[in-house]
């Protein structure tokens, strides 16, 4: 029989109160970082590795008529190649199962990958995935995703480009409209954003001789990508063992599954470890952005300053796949309203499959861009009702009790507290206006 | 067509095989086993490769390989170790100027090429020195911070 000690419960609670807070605390890993000790996903070798390198599209929307492996199998160096026709269930995703681990009939944007190959070395793997041969017949594409909700638009996956449409409704919108002694209506869009970590995707992986793999990687959401990685490889869960490294930058850029089931096949395949490290290019084109938004928002106030009825329409440019897309926007609209009492709400949130780069996690999850929104409205909305926008915002403020329109009761609702203290630091002053 | 160069590296003689056309940075990492050393773009952008050469921040993976012969080469590994730190690693460590750490080894050997050519350096001064190198996660004040508490250290030892 074994036994199995368990090493004691940590003591951290009981030292906190005389202990870390309110006093510096070096970082765990601070001496490893300052003497470059770390290891990222970057850092991991193994003896006899092969590097891997994807093969991309050109194209923004393209048919895939051929692939031709042999002058690339015939390369030097070369030990194996993948495309979508090796992976045993080509399809994943989170809410949607619209993406392929390797793109097989067709590519949704540039940058996709339709094939990876295992070299000797990564100058080989280079010259090699140049030779693959891959015959593109281009379709037409849509990169506004206005123009990619009309019936007519080219379409990505199904019949309609709307992945989703999400609705939220409390009270009667219209009915607040028309009690309304002013009704604001403005409209904006937010911008692509790259996560821009500094390290770049990377990651080994070591193949076990009973056919189990180990994959290294630089990743924020190491269960979640061991799981989908064994579902798309077909292997029981317990085969597929996925340690993350140190992350060199995330911010929700590494919150998916990226090169884990092609370095993972090619080393079952050639039984060798194989590594992978993005460039700087494909991080630009082939990993996931915060999605552009484009936002309209129309507000109904009394003379008095009291919020009665808010509509929001959001679109969600979610680029190819919907990846975290759904699940970005479902946040955004619940946060859309903002942190105010509003009896009349209705929000529409749809999100628009296009041929651009893939949407994905990234600081704030969709919050950041409707922030954005509200926050400018409701200056807008206040300087109709002349009103000074931080008595505003007192006024119509979420208080203890306060529900968003999801019907969500908040407590412990410290926004008012927050905006006096932050006024009294900052020294706000608005002349002839209270505050 | 392999080749050999043989430089100073961290003060000791190195000598490697090289390709012609191989960066600084590859060779450090792949060749020397050096992983201190980050490559972030490739491109001279982002800094994360910053080493010294002749006592220079310089981005190792713009500069070929073949070209460090007869130089000397610090790398972060070269300024200083667990238990003799150089005072810019201490002051990173006490003022948690580093989140993810991968621009750190970049930015440190950036930091300690000022200090050694100016021990009183303005903020605008440290701001300057750090210009080529990204980070992406702190928004540099902490970054800034440490530089000049390690410069004050720095004087502090020297006035003992």
């Amino acid at each position: 029989m074994t036994t199995i000690t368990h090493p004691a419960p940590p003591t951290v609670i009981e030292e906190t109160p005389s202990g870390a807070v309110g006093r510096r605390v070096p970082r765990h890993d601070a001496l490893l970082q300052v003497t470059g000790r770390v290891v990222y996903g970057d850092d991991m070798h193994a003896a006899g590795m092969l590097w891997a390198r994807a093969v991309r599209s050109p194209h923004p929307h393209a048919r895939i008529a051929e692939v031709d492996l042999l002058p690339a199998l015939s390369s030097p160096g070369v030990r194996a190649i993948i495309t979508g026709r090796d992976v045993p269930r080509n399809r994943y995703g989170f809410t949607h199962q619209d993406q392929p681990v390797l793109a097989e009939d067709c590519v949704r944007h540039v940058g996709e990958a339709v094939a990876v190959v295992a070299a000797e070395t990564l100058r080989q793997a280079e010259e090699a995935a140049a030779r693959v041969m891959v015959r593109y017949e281009p379709l037409p594409a849509v990169f506004d995703p206005l123009e990619a909700m009309r019936t007519d638009a080219p379409r990505l996956h199904q019949d309609t480009n709307v992945a989703e449409h999400i609705r939220i409704r409390e009270g009667d919108v219209e009915a607040g409209f028309a009690q309304a002694d002013a009704i604001v209506e403005e409209e904006f869009t937010t911008g692509f954003v790259e996560h821009a970590h500094l390290e770049p995707h990377a990651g080994l992986a070591i193949p076990s001789p009973d056919g189990a793999i180990t994959i290294y990687s630089s990743v924020q959401r190491p269960f979640l990508v061991a799981g989908d990685t064994a579902k798309v490889l077909a292997m029981s869960q317990n085969r597929v063992r996925l340690i993350a490294t140190g992350v060199g930058g995330g911010f929700g850029g590494k919150n998916e599954m990226t090169f884990e089931p092609w370095i993972a096949l090619l080393a079952l395949r050639t039984r060798r470890p194989v590594k992978i490290v993005f460039t700087r290019e494909e991080e630009f084109q082939a990993t996931t952005v915060r999605h552009p938004y484009r936002m309209r928002y129309r507000t109904g106030v009394r003379a008095d300053g009291t919020l009665l009825a808010r509509a929001v329409e959001i679109i969600s440019d979610c680029g190819a796949y919907v990846s975290w897309g759904a699940s970005t926007l479902a946040k955004a609209s619940i946060h859309a309203a903002g942190p105010y009492a509003i009896p009349h709400v209705k929000i529409d949130g749809y999100l628009v499959y296009t041929n651009n780069p893939v949407g994905g996690a990234m600081r704030g999850f969709g919050v950041p861009q409707v922030g954005f929104a509200y926050e400018c409205h409701t200056d807008a909305v206040a300087e109709a009702v002349t009103m000074d926008p931080i008595a505003f915002r007192l006024r119509n403020a979420l208080r203890d009790g306060g529900h968003l329109p999801t019907g969500q009761v908040l407590e412990r609702v410290t926004l008012a507290e927050t905006l006096r203290q932050a006024l009294e630091m900052a020294e706000w002053r608005r002349e002839g206006r209270a505050s | 067509m392999p080749s050999e160069v043989s430089f100073t590296l961290n003060g000791e003689r190195v000598t490697t095989a090289v390709e012609a056309d191989e960066s600084l940075a590859w060779v450090l990492r792949e060749r020397l086993g050096l992983l201190g050393t980050k490559i972030g773009c490739g491109t001279g952008d982002c800094g994360a490769c910053t080493i010294l050469l002749d006592g220079h921040p310089v981005c190792s993976c713009l500069l070929l390989a073949v070209k460090a012969q007869g130089r000397a080469v610090v790398t972060i590994e070269g300024l200083g170790a667990p238990g003799q730190l150089h005072p810019v690693q201490q002051a990173f460590m006490e003022h948690g100027a580093l989140q993810c750490g991968f621009c750190g080894p970049g930015l440190l050997v950036s930091a300690a090429a000022l200090l050694a050519r100016d021990a009183h350096p303005s903020e605008e001064a440290v701001r300057e020195a750090i210009a080529g190198n990204l980070c992406r996660c702190t928004g540099y004040a902490k970054i800034v911070e440490a530089i000049l508490a390690a410069s004050k250290d720095a004087v502090g030892e020297q006035s003992r």
